[in-house]
């Protein structure tokens, strides 16, 4: 199987939709099975031409919401909608939306090359449509195996291929990078970095938390059903960098920091952690104060540290991890804080 | 509509399912077409000859239908294909409409093939018998009854695979109704009553030659045209109750 290195998303190089659109609103939706509310009153945009991080622990309610947004779930209350509507309401669902939910839809005495012209028949596409994605995604060779020999990483590019047939501006991504190996996983990167660049709206779920950093603009965080925080990564990562301090004896140093009104703390290994955006203040203090440092660093907004901070406890297994998760913003939550 | 059609068939011919549902079928209207030939003693006067039963014996082969239809949404189910099938017609009931229609036109391309083979096996068993050929005595009109049954049985199988989405206990279903229960139900007293009403029993009677033909004398004896229409009716319901059923379920 090859990786091609620069993902291209269609033969013009953007969704054939246009960007005038791609807005996702999801407004107050709720969804009980039997005695569980899987969703609970979950709000948040998901604005055009933007990639944003869907994220949460396994039972969080993620599938279910993406399943709502695509009419293949019905919610208890509120609604879901793409464009302004509904997405059964969509003129040409699969121009309007790819969407990728789960890597066993297929059936498996068919072909990759055929599951995608059946999809193009249903589409009104033509069936050269189905070699171009396959191109994209670099399943060409495997085109003509039936899938039930394919592996999950070819079972994640088919759907993902999928998802490009109509070259639409809006992609519903589920757990895309689940199966594939390492350099899967650096194509899938690379495969999302060109969506952005074509402004295309991306809504991804992923337990890549690193991976989803690194190419998304926003990140929506549910955790029993529940929004915990919404906005930009930027906005999340505010107040959180943190400065690491070492030395051997770092008491003129602290009272120094706390004189000068930074805030921190001391770990048990006596290094300090203080909330700081830059280290040169911190330097010139321990300078006046006469303080040997051993470490002076920065340690910058961590997605990852912040998801499990959000979402602690949500996890019923033994924690094997006991160290410290520090620099964390207080979890807050609300619906209100979606949009 | 017509996207939606072709995606359907493209679907059943991307599998080898088409192929060996018309080899059943062939297979069975070839038996039933022999059967009903070879029995017929040497001699037979030829006015005593059962044109009528000989031209539709392929109608047995209906059952293959029956199953074809059952596997239309069945399988969606069971390989999960159903999920990218809504997403590419998010309107399920434009989704139902295109798979029947898909399948009442595969089943009608089947039901012409069975109809040629078990007329042209009569004609030459009945020629090797030394039989006159003859499609007197409603023959011909039976053989237009047979076509259509292969055609409702199909419809018949796509809203019994929508009411019961789990495709084993769907086949089981269907075919210990058509092989068990509905001849039992032509034997009981009281329930043979409404023998011609129910599915199986309305097939019976759309499929025999005279009012007459169908069970003991305390069954209504309706005309087959009459049986013909109960199905179809039986059809579209089933196909509206699994519609609604099925496709109004969550796909999680």
């Amino acid at each position: 199987m090859t990786a091609p290195t620069q993902p291209a998303t269609g033969p013009n190089s953007g969704p054939r939709g246009g960007y005038s659109d791609g807005r996702i609103v999801v407004d107050n939706l709720t969804k009980v099975f039997g005695t569980q509310r899987a969703v609970d009153s979950l709000s948040f945009t998901v604005e055009p031409g933007s990639v944003t991080g869907f994220l949460g622990p396994n039972g969080a309610g993620k599938t279910t919401t993406l399943r709502m947004l695509l009419g293949l779930i019905s919610p208890t209350s509120g609604k879901a909608t793409i464009n302004g509507v509904k997405y059964s309401a969509l003129p040409r669902p699969l121009q309007s939306v790819g969407a990728a939910l789960e890597a066993s839809s297929f059936h498996p005495a068919h072909t990759g090359l055929q599951h995608l012209r059946i999809y193009c028949a249903a589409a009104g596409l033509p069936a050269r449509r189905a070699n171009e994605v396959l191109d994209l995604v670099g399943l060409t060779d495997a085109a003509k195996k039936k899938t039930k020999g394919y592996s999950m990483g070819m079972r994640q590019r088919l759907g993902l291929a999928a998802t490009l047939l109509g070259d639409p501006q809006v992609l519903i991504l589920d757990e895309p990078a689940n199966g594939l190996d390492p350099e899967g996983i650096r194509w899938l990167r690379g495969f999302f970095r060109h969506l952005a660049s074509e402004g295309r709206t991306v809504l991804v779920s992923s337990h890549q938390l690193a991976e989803v950093q690194e190419v998304a603009d926003r990140a929506v965080i549910l955790n029993r059903g529940k929004l915990v925080r919404a906005g930009t990564l930027a906005e999340l990562s505010a107040g959180t960098t943190t400065a690491i301090v070492r030395g051997p004896n770092l008491g003129p140093l602290q009272q120094a920091l706390v004189a000068a009104g930074m805030s921190g703390t001391t770990e048990p290994d006596g290094s300090l952690r203080v909330r700081a955006e830059q280290l040169h203040e911190i330097g010139h203090l321990a300078y006046t104060c006469q303080v040997e440092l051993h470490e002076l660093s920065l340690e910058r907004f961590d997605l990852e540290k912040l998801f499990f901070a959000l979402t602690e406890g949500a996890h019923q297994g033994q924690n094997f991890d006991h160290g410290p998760q520090p620099g964390m913003p207080p979890v807050q939550s609300g619906p209100a804080q979606g949009r | 509509m017509l996207n939606l059609i072709k995606s359907e068939i493209l679907k059943i011919r991307s599998t080898q399912v088409w192929f060996w549902m018309l080899v059943t079928a062939v297979a069975l209207t070839v038996l039933f077409t022999l059967l009903s030939v070879l029995t017929i003693s040497s001699d037979t006067p030829t006015d005593q000859i059962d044109y009528y039963g000989i031209f539709t014996s392929g109608a047995g082969a209906g059952v293959a239908m029956l199953v074809l239809g059952l596997l239309a949404l069945t399988t969606e189910f069971r390989q999960k294909t159903i999920t990218p099938s809504l997403l590419a017609t998010p309107n399920r009931w434009r989704f139902l409409g295109g798979k029947t229609l898909a399948y009442v036109a595969i089943a009608f391309v089947y039901g012409l093939i069975c109809l040629v083979i078990n007329i042209l096996l009569a004609v030459l068993c009945l020629h090797l018998k030394g039989f006159p050929v003859s499609f007197g005595h409603g023959a011909s009109g039976g053989i237009v009854k047979e076509f259509i049954s292969f055609v409702l049985l199909a419809f018949f199988g796509i809203g019994l695979g929508a009411l019961v989405r789990n495709q084993a206990a769907a086949m089981v279903i269907g075919i210990v109704y058509l092989f068990i229960i509905n001849p039992l139900l032509a034997g009981i007293p009281w329930i043979r009553k409404a023998y011609p009403f129910e599915p199986g029993g309305a097939l019976g009677v759309f499929n025999s030659q005279h009012a007459s033909d169908i069970g003991t004398s305390d069954i209504p004896h309706l005309q087959p045209l009459v049986g013909g229409v109960i199905l179809f009716v039986w059809c579209v319901g089933l196909l509206l109750a699994g519609g609604y059923l099925s496709l109004n379920r969550d796909i999680s």
